[in-house]
């Protein structure tokens, strides 16, 4: 059977490319290898617990006065989703530096924090917001494809700067930057390498844009955009473990079970390098070039807790909580390159959500990171062994740190490591975020470059692809690059 | 400088930085080659066969070192793995807990035990067909039943009913081999003295007198040396401490009666963990439905009886229906009901799934003819 276009991996990349392609009357297959829909974006039970792996704050969908994109993009295919708003309420600690605030309340609250700790910050931080105004929009018209001349001078000036320059020339406090750069740690790019247009869309969806936590759970969201996609009249095979695929003459996908399907164009919600080792039949030096050029991002530990009392009782009053053995970036991705965990990551979804679990209970989700390749030493004779160990030190690290008692009140707990993450969504090294947004690599080089290093009849979408890791880029991704296909299509004809 | 010019600027680094890495394929990481390891079907070949009782044996399985999988997935003491079957031309699937040390699978040994079953297919065919040098594709390991250092009591409280000792022997031999550090008293509920299950194993582990301990209950005989009827608080009361972790795997009854005298010695629900074990079913009236399955290229009609599950209707047809836990937990083999009613025990079914109209073959009866969307 011949299709239009074939999507392998029916994460959000994926369903956000069907979508966009489905509503343009193509004729779509989706080959997804788990039995359910969404990748990364998936919910498991334990118990009486739903748990969800890894959605819990929605950036670009905005609400009903601050439309985001991805918003937009729902009306138009029609899919409704229940969301809730996310106050700011995080905790961050960073062990170098002796700090240890809640940024909390308004804006304006916490930045009169910052103001009140650092002087200075508050009115640069004011005249950073118009610049972040300006990149968001120069992008939008650069991702339409037109010149982005003379109308966003700050666009221009800041386009080859990292982040931390750009901070700094726009005079804002050096320990404030840092602060603001709290969310990059989590990602792994250092403020230094990390491009100021990267940092700048991100932070202009943050706070124009507020993120919003989904009322349902994770696996609702993708099997709403996948039935929604299915209406549309495309089709998904689940189950269908893709074996090869091979691009001359006609474009084919093969399974596992030696089905083969036939397509004008593929388009992998994997990573390259993924595609690259495990599936093209193929070679593509320059491919490989540009894969073996790059950094593969971080993998980590994951550990889910459902708790028997409710957040209250156990004095767990943040929706986010941080700690870092230090602040600057490029110095605490130093430490993430050992079995240590001082960058712990806590996330409390009964702060914003009622629903998240059953009444009188309290779901955690604790988070570490590893840089190096500390997990080499892990196999199969001692796997449970230090994954167990390991989830017992960071949880015992979070108690320690945030004051908190957590071990006797855990009824379910699960630990997901990089080799659950490489096996149930083929991610390179159970990297949780693509390849690493650094230095040349940044989301707007990959954008600017985009149409000189495509494969013929093979695109990508997803975490792993242009726009970085995200829900909001996965899914914005799957929609930007199904519209290069469609105007490409157009053309031709 | 202008946009223009930067951003040709920008591409131009790139090109170069990107010119400068190797052409060849890039190379899988460590975990990227062990995770290519794992696999969902294991290739094994029956080592050593065991007569424990004169319904029970016990099956040593080590890994074809000559297949695609010669190594074997470690496991959790408590785990279970599913065998694969071809009965009759019928593709039959059946979780068995594995009875053996976790340490086992490090040289690609897995164990299990299996109980003779009234009518049984899977059970009679494996007692009386299976042979020392047969082949048998088992599943990975799986399942959530086991200890859990982080949330689990140092004194640990097991209770077997029948069969149900299978999983808790490789709990003991795990917490002798000190890969976990607590108490275990394993109650082990049994009809007859003859019915005891790793008779010799228990006895030897009694001996040593370490953190680890069975104490037998006969339900139907008397006999010197062992308990004597049903578990009783006061059986149990001696072993109870200040927190305790309760583990159990048996028939349905022997939770309810259990959970009544657990009641009683205050024992939080958040430290008692039941293993799945049987799903049982019995309809008022033996009725017999269609069943229409829906698959990726074709479709088949096929009748179910409703006092079998939709999986065992397909598996009897010869439709190769994903399986893994047999009993609702996993749902390995979740599938969409388009059209009818079916009774579902124990699926433990996502929100969003159920809503989504998913049901888990595995433990769901017919209630009206059916029309099933199932992936493969």
């Amino acid at each position: 059977m011949k299709y239009d276009y074939i999507i392998v991996g029916a994460g959000i990349g994926g369903l956000s490319a069907g979508l966009n392609l489905a509503f343009n009357d193509k004729k779509v297959l989706i080959l997804e290898k788990n039995s359910l829909p969404g990748g990364f974006v998936t919910t498991f039970k334990r118990g009486r617990f739903e748990f969800d792996a890894s959605l819990y704050d929605l950036l670009d969908y905005g609400n009903e006065e601050h439309i985001g994109s991805m918003q937009r993009l729902f009306k138009k295919y029609n899919l409704e989703i229940e969301t809730l708003p996310i106050p700011y309420n995080v905790k961050i600690k960073s062990i170098d530096d002796k700090f240890e605030e809640v940024l909390k309340g308004e804006i304006d609250d916490w930045v009169l924090r910052l103001e009140e700790l650092y002087s200075g910050s508050m009115s640069t931080f004011r005249s950073l917001l118009p610049v972040l105004k300006e990149v968001h929009e120069a992008l939008v018209v650069l991702k339409k494809g037109r010149n982005v001349e003379k109308d966003f001078p700050n666009f221009t000036k800041y386009l080859d700067k990292n982040a931390y320059e750009a901070l700094v020339d726009l005079n804002i406090p050096d320990a404030t930057i840092h602060v603001l750069g709290y969310l990059w740690i989590e990602i792994g790019s250092p403020l230094n390498k990390l491009s100021f247009i990267d940092f700048a869309e991100c932070l202009y969806k943050y706070i124009f844009k507020r993120p919003v936590a989904l009322k349902n759970k994770n696996i609702d969201f993708s099997l709403k955009l996948a039935k929604r996609f299915e209406e549309l009249g495309g089709k998904i095979h689940y189950r269908a473990k893709v074996k090869e695929i091979s691009l001359e003459n006609n474009p084919k996908v093969t399974l596992e079970d030696g089905t083969t399907y036939e397509a004008k164009e593929i388009i992998c919600n994997l990573s390259e390098r993924y595609v690259l080792k495990n599936l093209l039949k193929e070679s593509y030096p320059l491919a490989n070039q540009k894969e073996n050029a790059r950094t593969i991002s971080m993998n980590g530990l994951v550990v889910y807790l459902g708790l028997n009392k409710p957040y209250q009782d156990l004095k767990l009053y943040n929706y986010r909580y941080y700690e870092f053995q230090n602040l600057n970036s490029a110095v605490n991705l130093k430490s993430m390159k050992k079995f240590s965990h001082h960058t712990i990551e806590g996330i409390v979804p009964n702060i914003v959500n009622e629903y998240a679990s059953p009444k009188n209970t309290t779901i955690l989700v604790l988070k570490t990171l590893y840089s190096s390749n500390c997990w080499n030493t892990v196999n199969k004779t001692n796997y449970y062994e230090t994954k167990e160990a390991l989830a017992n030190e960071l949880i015992e690290e979070f108690e320690n740190a945030f004051h908190v008692d957590i071990k006797e009140y855990i009824e379910e707990i699960e630990i997901a490591t990089p080799f659950t993450m490489a096996r149930y969504t083929n991610s390179v090294n159970g990297c949780m975020f693509g390849p690493m947004r650094l230095g040349y690599d940044n989301s707007i080089h990959r954008l600017i470059s985009y149409e000189d290093e495509q494969i013929p009849h093979l695109s990508f979408v997803g975490a792993s692809s242009i726009f970085g890791s995200g829900v909001d880029n996965a899914f914005y991704s799957g929609y930007y690059i199904t519209e290069k296909l469609l105007e490409k299509e157009r053309k031709e004809n | 400088m202008d946009t223009t010019e930067k951003i040709a600027k920008l591409k131009k680094e790139r090109e170069e930085i990107i010119e400068s890495a190797s052409k060849r394929v890039p190379e899988d990481t460590y975990i990227d080659k062990e995770v290519k390891k794992i696999s969902s079907i294991y290739h094994t070949i029956i080592t050593d066969i065991k007569e424990e009782t004169k319904d029970v044996k016990t099956f040593t399985l080590s890994a074809d070192k000559n297949s695609s999988t010669p190594n074997l997935a470690p496991f959790k003491a408590g785990q279970y793995i599913t065998i694969h079957l071809n009965i009759d031309s019928s593709p039959v699937t059946r979780a068995y807990s594995l009875s053996s040390s976790p340490s086992l699978a490090n040289k690609d040994i897995y164990k299990i035990t299996i109980k003779r079953v009234e009518n049984g297919l899977v059970s009679n065919y494996m007692l009386d067909n299976m042979k020392v040098g047969d082949p048998l594709d088992v599943s990975k390991p799986a399942g959530e039943f086991g200890y859990s250092m982080i949330k689990d009591e140092e004194n640990v409280i097991a209770i077997a009913g029948g069969s149900g000792i299978t999983p808790f022997m490789s709990l003991a031999y795990a917490i002798l081999e000190e890969i976990y550090n607590c108490n275990l008293t394993v109650f082990y509920s049994v009809r007859t003295y003859d019915d005891i299950i790793f008779k010799k194993e228990i006895e030897e582990i009694n001996k040593k007198k370490k953190n680890v301990k069975f104490v037998i209950t006969l339900t139907r005989e008397e006999k010197e040396g062992f308990l004597h009827g049903h578990l009783t608080k006061e059986m149990l009361e001696p072993y109870v401490k200040e927190f305790n972790t309760v583990l159990m795997c048996g028939p349905k009854d022997l939770y309810r009666s259990m959970n009544e005298i657990l009641n009683e010695f205050n024992i939080p629900r958040k430290s008692v963990h039941y293993e799945n074990f049987f799903v049982e079913y019995e309809p008022a009236e033996k009725l017999e439905y269609k069943l229409k399955v829906v698959m990726k290229d074709k479709v088949e009609e096929i009748t179910c009886k409703n006092d079998e599950t939709l999986l065992v209707a397909m598996e009897r047809a010869g439709i190769p229906a994903p399986s893994l836990c047999r009993v609702g937990e996993c749902g390995y083999c979740r599938s969409i009901l388009l059209d009818g009613k079916v009774k579902m025990i124990g699926a433990s079914l996502k929100k969003a799934e159920a809503e989504n109209d998913y049901i888990h073959p595995c433990v769901s009866f017919p209630d009206s003819d059916i029309v099933l969307k199932l992936d493969i």
